[in-house]
């Protein structure tokens, strides 16, 4: 009888989860059905970018309306605007930046609904190293550097530093501050982390023979010796085997990191390019800690629209380069204007190519013959990027919201809350970025899948990953837009930051100079920066200016 | 008798699972972390359902009788649990412990019921009929049971009314058994009139189910609710009578009518009357006018800007009332001008200067409050201040969090302003806190305005001086970027709120 009865207990017990399930299912069911929840895919123009890949025919010159100036720069990215605003502070004006999309960005682009801005990409910048002599600049005159204390630290504008709480891990059921796993942990997995700070910690102060850091943003001025430069040419995985890491905590952390900076897994990046995300930032501040970033509600849009500014009436959106033709010193470039109706010609005697590198083949006419750099081994890491828009921040869990959110459980990177950072008393209703680089698979087939995204499928898994962290958080979700990057980033593979390809890839082709993030492999507002002013001032140097 | 026998297993166990789901989704409700309290509560309930089973033995006489009892208790306990767990949640000291004890007192209950029902049919049935028989209908029971809970129960009846609604059929249940065993049980009207009375009891609890829970919520509050109403930023409830209340936003206590004399005294009076010919004043907060009202005891006052973010809540401090009666209709004073806007954003816009600045926020228990004590908001207050001005914060006590109170001192000196804390004393808050903060150094006033009940030349004195037991422990700044602040405020008053 007794038996009879444990086991009744038993079942009984079953049938109760199964009510709990059932219960959450209908009320699932019942609200899906009630109300669809409204989603949008957007993102970068993809009619006119194929356009270019699969060739368009367009006459040469004379009949078109035409354009002289003095530099032509492509691409209104980071790249681009740093350009621009290095050739403007120099004096120089006569020049046109041109940028396929409506509005100036790139990578850095931002939107905005009536809750709040909110970014499509770039979202941060950490506090800037001391040989980030560009970004610094640009920091300063933008206030976001607003003076520099007794040890010439920099006092960063508080406003823009991340507010706390900065970051929050979720696992093991609850949030913990930061992003390195913290609680939970056997004494192994706890000493490899101490270990591989320690060993970071000191590649951080490692100074070259050549008296350059070991890891320098830029990274162009790292130190060359072949000590560090060795770590191109092996995966971060390989890094870590070597050095005996093994443990589950540590190498998440590591993976993520690399995802997060590089949308690709350690298998698939340079252990140089995951070693310089960790050793590289070295930027300190009087009134910050060292892992402090400074961020807008609009990410880097805030940066965006600073530097557009200042070449307000140079820029001309919704222009795209279809074709470079390069005769001596004389350069004509045929755009294709509002999505294809109009055709520009545009004369110049420099050019700077800011757009994504591996275009260039398809632009420049007889490339191949002036850069035998190999651009279709370039790797891009494809990202879906998606803005949810929320009636109101959770009730349950409202103050543990950081401003990056990540669970240990989840493919995804987390989300970013637009409204940490502001100054009102929250009234609820925000904007959370949440971010996937998609390094699971080759990055052909993502792009494919981001191609003809099935919004459905995509809104579903997001609203699974953010209910695991806030349960309920459905029935506050007043809508989805996503943005899917098919080229998102380039890959650091193996070998390509010290290998001869890059090397090729930066030099210039005649007139045609070249500055993008994906001449450094790595893909972030400084080396974005640094190779749009470097080309500036290489522009400027053939003028006989400086 | 068989099988109003059999039906009765059915509802059983329909009643038995549907106070073990209101359980855990009551624990989950108020606790949080569903999963967590779903599988203790099925656990907890489970267990002692053996523990029932067990204890089944131990009964030899009377079986019906027993079970009669049994399913009355389960009635009781059960029909009751839904009210009793909201309402005593904010008095208990451990409320997992009173969950638990519920959970298992109705899972005994409910473990005991079958055996004995068993017990009462092995003498109709055969052995291998009375089992499954008894099985199916306890199986179909917790079928229903559980088809109802979410799609019908919780939806249309709510936690509550359900409960008791399941308390009443198990009342019933005992009721109709008593019925069916007239002829052989002893003491069979009082087992009848305690099933009434039962019966009473629970409909009325299923009819005012909306009293009580109206009542859990006011639970949290000491006195009777006269007003209380949600807005964009806040809940505000106002309770007591004519005579003496007390104002609450999200719970936390602004003021009582008997003594906020002394905070409001205290803040505004010793830097007001200090300055030589003030005209303008900025209040911060203080939507409830009772600052106003102090700045209106200064005639030569030309204007008084108050920003609060609450609309309502000025509205309400506005219309003539009660609450206006108390601000003696500080708020439509012409001299008065009333912007509802979020501080900080307001300020960064502010070209104005002002003489006297009153910052009057509720306390830094959250982030988007820490940010309105950072150095970066103190930096903008410095920049609307006029060069021989004078500002007061109101700060958290220095008793209960004496390191956030000085951490507010060390954030407004960081900014270059020199500071003068001091504190009073107000019954219903305890020893309160307040920062004058100034760019030259501050000269206490000769005079202070008459009718004043509280502060004078010599109460000031006193409230100047800080005795061993609040001073700090801790030196820190409070920062956008590390809220230091807010981290202290938890710790300090948590400390506080669970040694009492
Ligand atoms: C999802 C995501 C998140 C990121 N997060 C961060 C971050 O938090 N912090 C950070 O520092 N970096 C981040 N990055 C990296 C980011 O790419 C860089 O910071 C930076 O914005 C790159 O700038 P860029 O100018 O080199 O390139 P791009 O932004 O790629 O700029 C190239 C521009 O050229 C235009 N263009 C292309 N073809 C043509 C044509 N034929 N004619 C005219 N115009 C053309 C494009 O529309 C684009 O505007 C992120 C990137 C992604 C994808």
């Amino acid at each position: 009888m007794s038996k009879l009865i444990s086991r009744a207990a038993f079942l009984r017990g079953a049938l109760a989860l199964g009510a709990l399930g059932l219960a959450g299912k209908s009320i699932y069911e019942r609200q899906s059905l009630l109300r669809q929840i409204p989603c949008r895919v957007l993102g970068p123009s993809r009619g006119l970018g194929h356009k270019l890949r699969d060739g368009v025919a367009l006459l040469p010159g004379e009949s078109k309306d035409s354009l002289q100036k003095k530099v032509l720069i492509i691409g209104a990215g980071i790249a681009g605007l740093s350009a621009a605003w290095w050739l403007k502070r120099n004096g120089f004006s006569d020049f046109v930046l041109i940028e396929l999309e409506k509005h100036a960005g790139g990578n850095a682009a931002s939107g905005r609904n009536e809750i709040s801005a909110y970014p499509w990409g770039a979202h941060y910048v950490p506090l800037a190293n001391e040989e980030s002599k560009y970004v610094r600049l640009l920091f300063e005159e933008l206030g976001i550097i607003s003076s520099y204390d007794q040890q010439s630290l920099p006092l960063y504008n508080e406003l823009y530093l991340c507010h706390e709480p900065q970051e929050k891990l979720f696992k093991d059921g609850s949030f913990q501050e930061g992003l390195v796993p913290k609680r939970g942990l056997q004494p192994k997995e706890k000493d490899e982390l101490s270990r591989f700070f320690a060993l970071v910690a000191e590649l951080r102060s490692k100074i070259g023979k050549d008296s350059r850091p070991a890891f320098a943003i830029p990274l162009d001025q790292s130190s060359q010796d072949e000590e560090y430069l060795q770590l191109d040419r092996i995966s971060m995985a390989e890094w870590l085997k070597e050095n005996r890491f093994s443990t589950r905590p540590l190498l998440w952390y590591v993976n993520y990191c690399c995802r997060d900076d590089y949308g690709s897994s350690i298998d698939n990046v340079s252990a140089w390019a995951a070693l310089h995300y960790f050793a590289g930032r070295r930027g300190k501040a009087g009134n910050a800690e060292m892992n402090s970033v400074v961020t807008w509600p609009e990410g880097n849009g805030f940066l965006v629209e600073s530097l557009r500014k200042y070449s307000e009436e140079q820029i001309m959106t919704a222009t795209l380069a279809a074709r470079i033709i390069a005769d001596g010193d004389r350069l004509e470039t045929l755009c294709l204007k509002d999505a294809g109706g109009k055709e520009l010609c545009i004369k110049s005697s420099a050019l700077i190519f800011s757009a994504p590198r591996f275009l260039a083949q398809y632009l420049i006419q007889d490339h191949e013959k002036h850069n035998n750099a190999d651009s279709k081994s370039l790797v891009y890491a494809p990202w879906l990027v998606a803005n949810v828009s929320l009636r109101q921040v959770p009730s349950c869990r409202s103050e543990l919201f950081a401003w990056d959110n990540v669970d240990y459980y989840s493919d995804s990177l987390g989300y970013v809350m637009a409204t940490h950072q502001n100054i009102s008393t929250r009234t609820g209703a925000t904007v959370l970025t949440y971010y996937y680089p998609m390094s699971a698979e080759e990055p052909m087939l993502a792009r494919r899948k981001l191609l003809n995204l099935d919004e459905k499928l995509w809104s579903e898994k997001i609203i699974a990953d953010l209910e695991r962290l806030n349960p309920g958080i459905r029935s506050d979700i007043l809508s989805i837009d996503f943005w899917p990057w098919g080229h998102g980033m380039i890959r650091p593979s193996v070998g390509y930051i010290w290998g001869e390809n890059r090397r090729k890839m930066k030099e210039n082709s005649g007139q045609i100079f070249f500055a993008h993030s994906d001449m450094s492999g790595i893909s972030n507002f400084e080396e974005a920066q640094y190779h749009g002013v470097e080309a500036a001032k290489a522009v400027l140097a053939k003028f006989g200016q400086s | 008798m068989t099988y109003p026998l059999l039906i009765t297993a059915f509802i059983i166990s329909t009643c038995g699972l549907i106070y073990e789901l209101i359980a855990g989704t009551i624990a989950s409700y108020l606790l949080g972390d569903s999963i967590t309290q779903f599988s203790i509560v099925i656990g907890v309930y489970l267990f002692s359902m053996g523990v029932g089973s067990y204890l089944s033995r131990f009964i030899e006489r009377n079986v019906v009788g027993t079970f009669i009892k049994v399913e009355m208790l389960v009635g009781l306990v059960g029909g009751c649990s839904a009210a009793g767990l909201f309402l005593l949640f904010e008095h208990v000291e451990s409320f997992r412990i009173l969950l638990y004890a519920t959970v298992s007192l109705i899972g005994t209950l409910i473990g005991l019921e079958v055996p004995l029902l068993m017990r009462v049919l092995k003498d109709r049935l055969e052995f291998k009929d009375l089992v499954s028989q008894i099985f199916t209908f306890d199986y179909v029971g917790a079928l229903i049971a559980s088809l109802l809970f979410p799609l019908v129960l919780v939806p249309v009846l709510g936690l509550m009314r359900s409960s008791f609604l399941f308390g009443i059929l198990n009342v019933v249940v005992a009721l109709w058994t008593i019925h069916l065993f007239r002829e052989e049980l002893p003491w069979l009207r009082v087992l009848r009139a305690s099933a009434y009375a039962l019966i009473v009891l629970l409909v009325c609890g299923f009819a005012f189910s909306d009293k009580l829970m109206a009542l859990s919520e006011s639970s949290a509050f000491p006195d009777n609710i006269i007003y209380s109403t949600s807005t964009p930023y806040q809940r505000i409830v106002l309770t007591g009578n004519n005579r003496d209340f007390k104002l609450y936003l999200n719970g936390n206590l602004q003021f009582s009518s008997k003594d906020e004399y002394r905070y409001h005294e205290a803040l505004i009076h010793p830097a007001l009357a200090s300055l030589k010919s003030p005209s303008e004043v900025l209040v911060l907060g203080g939507g409830d006018g009772l600052a106003v009202r102090e700045l209106l005891k200064y005639p030569a006052l030309k204007k008084i800007v108050l920003v609060d973010l609450d609309k309502k809540m000025t509205d309400l401090f506005s219309e003539p009332g009660l609450l206006s009666q108390l601000n003696q209709g500080s708020l439509r004073d012409p001299k008065v001008t009333v912007i509802n806007q979020d501080a900080f954003v307001w300020l960064r816009g502010c070209k104005n200067k002002f003489d006297f600045i009153v910052v009057d926020f509720p306390d830094p228990s959250n982030f988007s409050l820490g940010k309105l004590y950072s150095d970066t908001f103190y930096r903008a207050l410095k920049q609307v201040l006029k060069p021989e001005g004078l500002l007061v914060v109101q700060s958290t006590s220095p008793y209960y969090a004496k390191n956030s109170f000085w951490c507010v001192v060390n954030t407004l000196n960081q900014v270059g302003l020199q500071t003068t804390p001091y504190h009073a004393y107000v019954p219903s808050f305890g020893d309160w806190g307040y920062v004058l903060a100034s760019n030259e150094a501050f000269k206490k006033a000769d005079s202070y305005p008459p009718g004043l009940r509280y502060l004078s030349a010599a109460a000031f004195d006193q409230m100047l001086y800080f005795p061993d037991d609040m001073r700090p422990t801790v030196k820190a700044v409070n920062k956008l970027n590390n809220q230091a602040l807010v981290h202290l405020f938890e710790s300090e008053w948590s400390e506080y709120v669970e040694a009492h």
